[in-house]
């Protein structure tokens, strides 16, 4: 039969044809990760993706400055209700594992982590100018090292992830193994990356050599290698790539943005969109001017703590009534403008925090305000304390009174140059001069944990030794891993 | 003489085999050439007879009647399309027609050529031939559980889309409106809910395969048929998991006297049902004094607005169509043309459909057949802004308008009539459905088909909202302002190609039946979406909305502009599927039956290893009543047991799942001035393991008829495991994928089981005919498994409210989407019970006590617990039929029991609103309530807890006919067959204790089910109608 034949070739015509590839669709518009990077744009690109990280909201621990709540310096903000249940327990350390933030915080870093390891791992088979191509190499793995150190500093070993493809359950690495990643993959940026000079004006924020170093000091101050820490400053300083600002605002503020005391930051466009950085937004000014979500209120301690004149603490914190370029700071309706304890004490002042300051009066011009990781000032101090750690507390004082004199603005009767040279009292000065250097940039609970204070100076608060060292590992990921990862100790 | 049976006078009652014929003035000419042509033939020896042979009343053709020259063994059967041809010896001209379940019949061909025989259906339910997916098969051979609806039971609803005639008609069926706007959809749930994705059964329109079918005219149905369990829907595989229901649309086969034309015209109005009950202005000033002291000095002198009178109003609805039926020697045809326009109860809603359907069958040969089914379905909607959450939100103490005719600014809310008068949200789109075929029978038993469909489908949308300000009464600029004006398009094309190519046998040995078909199928779907955004378009009016580069405020770095357009496919209308399929329907002496039924599918949406999935089923059935020893039981005419098993599949998950993606919309920002570069890195992780659903359902089932077939009864009790659901589960931070981000896995087992039945008693009583139905059906909906281990992953939240909490919660042992939050056990009255228990910070005295439900004398988040499910515990429906003389009436009732409605939309209160009634009986001092806790604008009373779970039970009164055919003898001379009047009530009443529009609230992600978040209320339908035919 005619028609039976038709019928039967075109079944047979058809299964030749092949199920498989009528079967194959390719996603549309959509790469997939088989084809990326695999040109000298995708390197660029895939690098640029690893900081896209830094303006994630969750980077900045989990989206607030819960660092500084847990500090001294400062107290959760806002009005009373906000974020009362939320950020709260932070303040006094009753926060648990199930910690709103948390989650989000952990896994905003190994967002960053995965990123880098795209560069690390697919890079290096893309065909492709080798100079540019370790710089990109590097990049990644000073941003890596970053991230882990953001993590290992937190919650202490956590699971090493170098692939893009880890496997869905990996028990907690030891603290140790992730530090030596972390001083792997920082001595790698030292070794491949430029000095910031050598970048040109588009690329700056772009992570330098001397960032690395800088970092790389850091890290080694935690461990306690002074030695390390110490060389590792000095190198930074000795580079002639940075000084200090001339006004001690522009170090954190809108003029000084990647100004010669930048060493790390992270560059925002002042626009409510994924070109801004909610950080600052999050910590805005509440109310009049609405500059954002009025958290992390400096507290009554820290404004004790500036010695008598000094102007960082007008440079640190916005009191209402103040007015700054031309603004006029009047806060918020919702939020008392003290707040008493029982006995009617003052406990918090409505207050804001000058660092994250753009001018301006809108939210959006608020988002671009340019984070600084590490500033020059940070460097000195570290290269104060590593001097005066391993007994050369005369060349440690160099470095502590260049940041005292310009703190100082060229009043000679305030701030006086530190004489001390006793070892202690110098090592207690230092960490007292980064206090009211580096208030509210997030620095402070961790030097008082890692310079063993923290039991001391923040007992009053809830802090309890042995136990708030680090955070807790976050709840869903211990319940994700179905009892691979183990909770921290007292927790 | 013979021929008189072809000329037999139609309006006489036709008994027995008749064939077509009419005497009417315009048809003189043809009946003259067909006796002209009929003599001619008498002249040969031999003779060759052809034929169609229909059903009697409804014209349908029959395939495969026994076609047999009296008292001789020669014989034929008749084609698919009913179609015969056979020789006959000049002394042996009487053939004898036989059919299963049809009266046989005899009749003399001597000098016919080509005629058509009606076979009188003899009355039994078991002999109807039911549609059951590439094929047909005698209700009698069926094993599965199939349910049929009837045109006539369709056309009983006023809607635009035929899926609604099923509520309450179909046991196992539950069909919830979604939303009461012109052009919204409904969700169908066939027993239940089977998975966490997409539950919704399947279509297959003439043999093709659909999501939907609002394209679809309800009245060029001629069949609706539900296939519910494992022996019915394996033939369709991987899709047939939530049920299939297969829908055959009119041809003009059997209507061999010229064209039957058929006009019907309906109108009508709809209007709200009910309103709900809110605090009038002076009570909500007190109210608000007492929240807060002060608000308003003369609680008397306040303004008194209903925003519920002033946003719904009465609207038109109308539905007209004409169609014709014709059949010729060689071909048949269909062609009809629908109008439906509805007007929303809210302004500026409204929904207009034309549906040109054009059904034509060639016969190209005896043997060969060509064929089409087309629609074509221009639409035009247009959609309000959702004004009913606003009205019943504003403050009943501000006026609509400013005395200069202004809008009133109405704070928090915004003044929902100037939402409306600044809507301007237009869909337009037109959608082709159809198939060609072409079939050949070969050897009378083996018939070949090949038939290429198409459902392709242009969507646009546009949407302008003018630049406008709504000013306070102080003449500031209120929140509702629009600085500039908007423009939106959209434009999306769907368009999916299915080429299906079956055998079909049918053959009997004696007391052997055989019904096989084998088959192989290609289906591809493809899609496109571009969407664009603009604003400040230069002028207000329609000329204007188009998007012109300077229309995109670039804000900030041209990063609006980017996030302004999209350009894609539709992830779940993108793939590609090969099947094969094959079925054997075997019955031995019609007493024994056995379906097997098979099917392998591959699909693009899974990855090689993963792509090819089989679908088999099994079933037995057993017709009792023809054993012997059933002979002397004359009380039971019928009686069936079947059974069933099977596994199917469901795959409606998107096509880029299995993906792992590059996240390219990423920025880094560097440089000084700070400045935006491009960046992109791995983004979410997909899954390549990913894998079919697979629903197994076992089903056992028994009809009945008794009484001389008065009553029938048929009740199934199905169980039906869904495995390997396909769900999105949380994964480790460590992954990379970022916070929040899910990935698709198999991981879930969802377990549906109940009981369903349909009861018929059907009867006369004097001249009165009546039927009477009742059918129902139990769900138990329990989730078997989530992730496969403790945890978070566990459990699935959903439901969100517009203010971000989930109400829903679905975990093992509990319904899918069941509601939880905090138990209520009254109202603090005093200080002293409020210091004895457990509370949280913000709760005082007159507010409401919260469980402890952990007894772990703390009340937070750990405490919220199982408040109830949105699937009812069973779903019924009662229909009663009437007709004496001329007059027709007709009521249906739908109703179900047990399920749970979360009032979302009283729950959202992040600002001050009005409240519902109930308020008013608020606690105001010890022993004053306890329920109602003390007035608040929002806060902890407002938590997600029982207060605002309510019984979802209700009885509708869903369809009111009366109808009044006119005379007969009025009509003959008119030229007209057939004319009837009508009025029809649709929703008309409805029975419930929820306080909202309508306690019929669906949705179609079933972790959201049954929140009433403020939707479009259902209307109430009443129309006049008129038909004829002629």
């Amino acid at each position: 039969m005619n028609t039976k034949k038709l019928i039967t070739c075109t079944f047979v015509g058809l299964l030749m044809l092949g199920c498989d590839n009528f079967l194959s669709v390719n996603p549309q518009g959509e790469l997939t990760q088989e084809a990326f990077p695999i040109t000298a744009a995708d390197a660029l690109q895939s690098t640029n993706g690893v900081y896209a990280t830094l303006r994630n909201w969750h980077y900045h621990s989990g989206g607030f400055p819960i660092l500084d709540f847990m500090s001294d310096d400062a107290h959760k903000g806002s009005n009373p209700n906000d974020g009362a249940g939320t950020q709260g327990p932070y303040e006094n350390f009753t926060f648990t594992p199930t910690q709103d933030g948390l989650d989000r915080w952990w896994a905003g870093l190994y967002q960053g982590i995965r990123r880098a390891n795209v560069v690390i791992e697919k890079v290096p088979a893309v065909e492709m100018d080798a100079s540019l191509k370790n710089r990109y190499l590097g990049e990644a793995r000073f941003l890596r090292g970053l991230y882990y150190f953001d993590l290992v500093r937190a919650f202490g070993g956590v699971p090493l992830v170098t692939s893009t493809e880890p496997a869905l359950s990996i028990p907690r690495a030891s603290a140790d193994e992730i530090y030596t990643l972390v001083e792997q993959d920082l001595q790698f940026a030292i070794d491949n990356l430029p000095e910031k000079s050598a970048y040109g004006s588009t690329d700056l924020g772009r992570a330098t050599r001397g960032a690395a170093r800088a970092l790389l000091a850091k890290v080694h101050l935690f461990r306690g290698n002074f030695a390390a820490a110490e060389t590792l400053a000095l190198q930074v300083i000795t580079s002639n790539q940075y000084e200090l600002e001339p006004v001690f605002t522009d170090a954190n503020g809108k003029n000084g943005e990647h100004g010669v005391e930048s060493v790390f930051e992270i560059g925002a466009v002042e626009s409510e969109s994924i070109v801004g950085n909610q950080y600052a937004n999050t910590q805005g000014v509440r109310g009049s001017p609405n500059r954002g979500w009025g958290f992390n209120r400096p507290s009554i301690d820290l404004r004790n703590a500036f010695e008598p004149g000094d102007p960082r603490r007008s440079g640190t914190i916005i009191e209402l009534g103040d007015v700054i370029d031309g603004i006029t700071i009047l806060g918020d309706a919702s939020t008392p403008d003290v707040t008493r304890d029982a006995d009617g004490n003052i406990i918090e002042i409505e207050s804001y925090n000058r660092k994250v300051w753009i001018p301006g009066l809108s939210t959006d011009t608020q988002f671009g305000h340019n984070r600084r990781l590490i500033r020059f000032s940070d460097v000195l101090l570290m290269a104060a304390e590593a001097l005066n750690e391993n007994n050369r507390p005369q060349d440690a004082l160099i470095h502590l009174n260049r940041v005292r004199e310009r703190a100082r603005q060229g009043n000679p009767d305030i701030l006086p140059d530190i004489t001390v040279t006793n070892k202690d009292e110098l090592r207690d000065i230092i960490l007292h001069e980064r206090r009211t250097e580096l208030a509210l940039e997030g620095h402070r609970f961790w030097d008082l944990v890692r310079t063993g204070k923290a039991p001391e100076v923040l007992g009053p608060a809830g802090f309890i030794q042995g136990k708030h060292e680090l955070m807790p590992i976050p709840q869903n990921e211990i319940d994700l891993s179905q009892g691979t990862l183990v909770q921290n100790d007292n927790w | 003489m013979e021929q008189s049976a072809i000329l037999a006078d139609r309006s006489k009652p036709v008994i027995t085999g008749s064939a077509w014929g009419r005497k009417m003035m315009w048809q003189l000419p043809v009946i003259t050439l067909l006796l002209c042509l009929l003599l001619t033939t008498t002249a040969s020896a031999q003779q060759e007879v052809r034929g169609t042979v229909v059903e009697a009343g409804t014209g349908e053709t029959l395939p495969g009647v026994n076609v047999r020259v009296k008292d001789t063994t020669r014989g034929t059967t008749t084609d698919s399309d009913g179609r015969f041809s056979i020789r006959l010896d000049a002394d042996q001209t009487v053939l004898v027609f036989s059919y299963i379940g049809f009266e046989p019949l005899e009749m003399d061909m001597r000098g016919v050529d080509d005629i058509v025989i009606e076979l009188q259906p003899v009355v039994t339910m078991m002999d109807e031939l039911v549609v059951i997916g590439y094929g047909a098969v005698r209700k009698r051979d069926i094993t599965g559980a199939v349910s049929q609806i009837r045109s006539d039971d369709i056309r009983k609803m006023t809607s635009l889309n035929a899926d609604q005639a099923l509520q309450g008609r179909v046991s196992g069926v539950l069909v919830t409106t979604t939303s009461g706007a012109p052009g919204a959809g409904a969700t169908v749930r066939i027993r239940g809910v089977g998975t966490f994705n997409n539950a919704s059964p399947i279509y297959v329109v003439d043999g093709v395969i659909l999501d939907d079918i609002s394209f679809l005219n309800p009245a060029d149905i001629s069949s609706m048929e539900v296939l519910k369990d494992a022996s019915a829907t394996a033939i369709y595989g991987s899709r047939g998991a939530n049920g299939v229901i297969l829908v055959q649309t009119r041809t003009g086969a059997g209507f061999m006297d010229g064209p039957v034309v058929t006009v019907s015209v309906e109108g009508g109005i709809q209007q709200l049902e009910r309103k709900i009950n809110l605090l009038s202005g002076r009570e909500f000033a007190i109210i608000s004094n007492e929240i807060r002291a002060g608000s308003f000095n003369n609680v008397d002198a306040v303004p008194n607005t209903d925003w519920q009178d002033l946003i719904f109003d009465i609207a038109p609805i109308q539905n007209h169509q004409v169609s014709v039926a014709g059949a010729g020697e060689w071909s048949d045809y269909y062609v009809s043309l629908g109008y439906f326009n509805q007007s929303g109860i809210i302004d500026r809603s409204q929904y207009e459909r034309i549906t040109l359907k054009l059904n034509n069958n060639y016969r190209l040969s005896q043997n060969f057949k060509l064929g089409n089914n087309l629609t074509i379905a221009p639409y035009r909607q247009r959609v309000a802004p959702n004004v009913t959450f606003a009205a019943y939100r504003a403050q009943p103490v501000l006026l609509p308008y400013y005395e200069d005719g202004s809008f009133g600014a109405v704070v928090n809310v915004g003044n929902p009539l100037a939402d409306l008068a600044n809507s301007n949200n237009h869909n337009s789109g037109v959608r082709v459905v159809g198939n060609v075929f072409a079939e050949a029978m070969v050897a009378n038993s083996v018939l070949l088909r090949t038939s290429f469909g198409t459902d392709a489908a242009l969507n646009r949308g546009q949407s302008f909202t003018p630049a406008f300000t709504v000013f306070n009464p102080d003449g500031t600029a209120s929140q509702q302002t629009n600085t500039y004006s908007d423009i939106f398009k959209s434009e999306g094309i769907n368009y999916t190609w299915l080429w299906e190519n079956t055998v079909n046998y049918i053959n009997s040995f004696g007391r052997h039946n055989l019904n096989a078909v084998g088959g192989f199928t290609m289906q591809q779907s493809r899609s496109e979406r571009l969407q664009v955004a603009g604003q400040n378009v230069i002028r207000d009016g329609r000329d204007f909305w188009y998007v012109r580069p300077g229309y995109v405020i670039d804000e900030a770095n041209n990063i609006n502009m980017l996030s302004s357009i999209f350009n894609g496919v539709d992830p779940g209308l993108y793939y590609n599927m090969i099947s094969f399929l094959g079925r054997v329907v075997y019955s031995y002496d019609d007493t024994y039956l056995t379906t097997v039924t098979l099917r392998r599918d591959g699909s693009s949406k899974f990855s090689k290893d993963n792509q090819w999935g089989y679908f088999p089923s099994f079933a037995v059935g057993w017709n009792i009543d023809r054993e012997s020893f059933m002979d002397n039981v004359s009380l039971i005419n019928d009686l069936k047991l079947r059974f069933s098993w099977g596994m199917i599949g469901n795959e409606k998950i998107s096509y880029y799942d299995r993906f792992s993606g590059i996240d390219a919309g990423l920025l880094a920002v560097f440089g000084n001035p700070d400045a935006a570069y491009v960046a992109a890195s791995y983004g979410r992780s997909g899954n390549p393991d990913l894998k079919w659903e697979t629903t197994t359902q076992t089903d056992v089932g028994i009809e009945m008829s008794i009484l001389d077939r008065r009553l029938t009864f048929e009740a199934d009790y199905y169980n039906r495991v869904t495995d390997d659901i396909l769900i999105e589960l949380a994964t480790p931070g460590h992954l990379g994928n970022g916070t929040g981000q899910r990935i698709r896995y198999n991981a879930a087992s969802i377990l549906n089981r109940g009981f369903e039945f349909a009861l018929t008693w059907q009867d006369r009583l004097g001249e009165v005919g009546y039927t009477v139905g009742l059918i129902g059906n139990t769900i138990h909906n329990e989730v078997l498994e989530i992730g496969g281990s403790s945890g978070i992953d566990s459990l699935l939240i959903g439901g969100f409210l517009a203010n971000g909490q989930p109400v829903t919660l679905s975990r093992v042992g509990r319904p899918i989407g069941a509601y939880y939050g905090f138990k209520t056990d009254g109202i603090f009255q005093n200080q002293a019970e409020l210091d004895a228990y457990p509370s949280m910070a913000l709760a005082g005295v007159g507010d409401l006590r919260f469980v402890d439900m952990n007894g772990d004398g703390v009340i937070n988040g750990l405490d919220r617990t199982y408040l109830g499910s949105p699937i009812p515990k069973f779903v019924y429906g009662f229909n009663l039929d009437l007709d004496y003389k001329n007059w027709d009436f007709s009521a249906g009732f739908q109703g179900q029991y047990g399920n749970k409605i979360f009032n979302g939309k009283n729950a959202v209160r992040p600002d001050p609103y009005n409240f519902e009634a109930h308020v008013w009986d608020r606690w105001t001092g010890e022993g004053t309530s306890n329920t109602e806790p003390r007035p608040s604008f929002g806060g902890y009373n407002f938590l997600p807890s029982d207060r605002f779970i309510h019984d979802g039970s209700f009885v509708r009164l869903r369809t009111l006919i009366i109808g009044y055919s006119l005379p007969g003898s009025m009509l003959a001379n008119l030229g007209i067959t057939r004319a009837r009047v009508y009025i029809k009530g649709n929703n008309l009443l409805t029975w419930t204790k929820y306080t909202g529009y309508t306690p019929e609230i669906g949705s179609f992600d079933v972790l959201s089910n049954g929140i009433d978040s403020g939707v479009y209320p259902i209307p109430r339908v009443i129309t006049l109608g008129f038909n004829t035919t002629f």
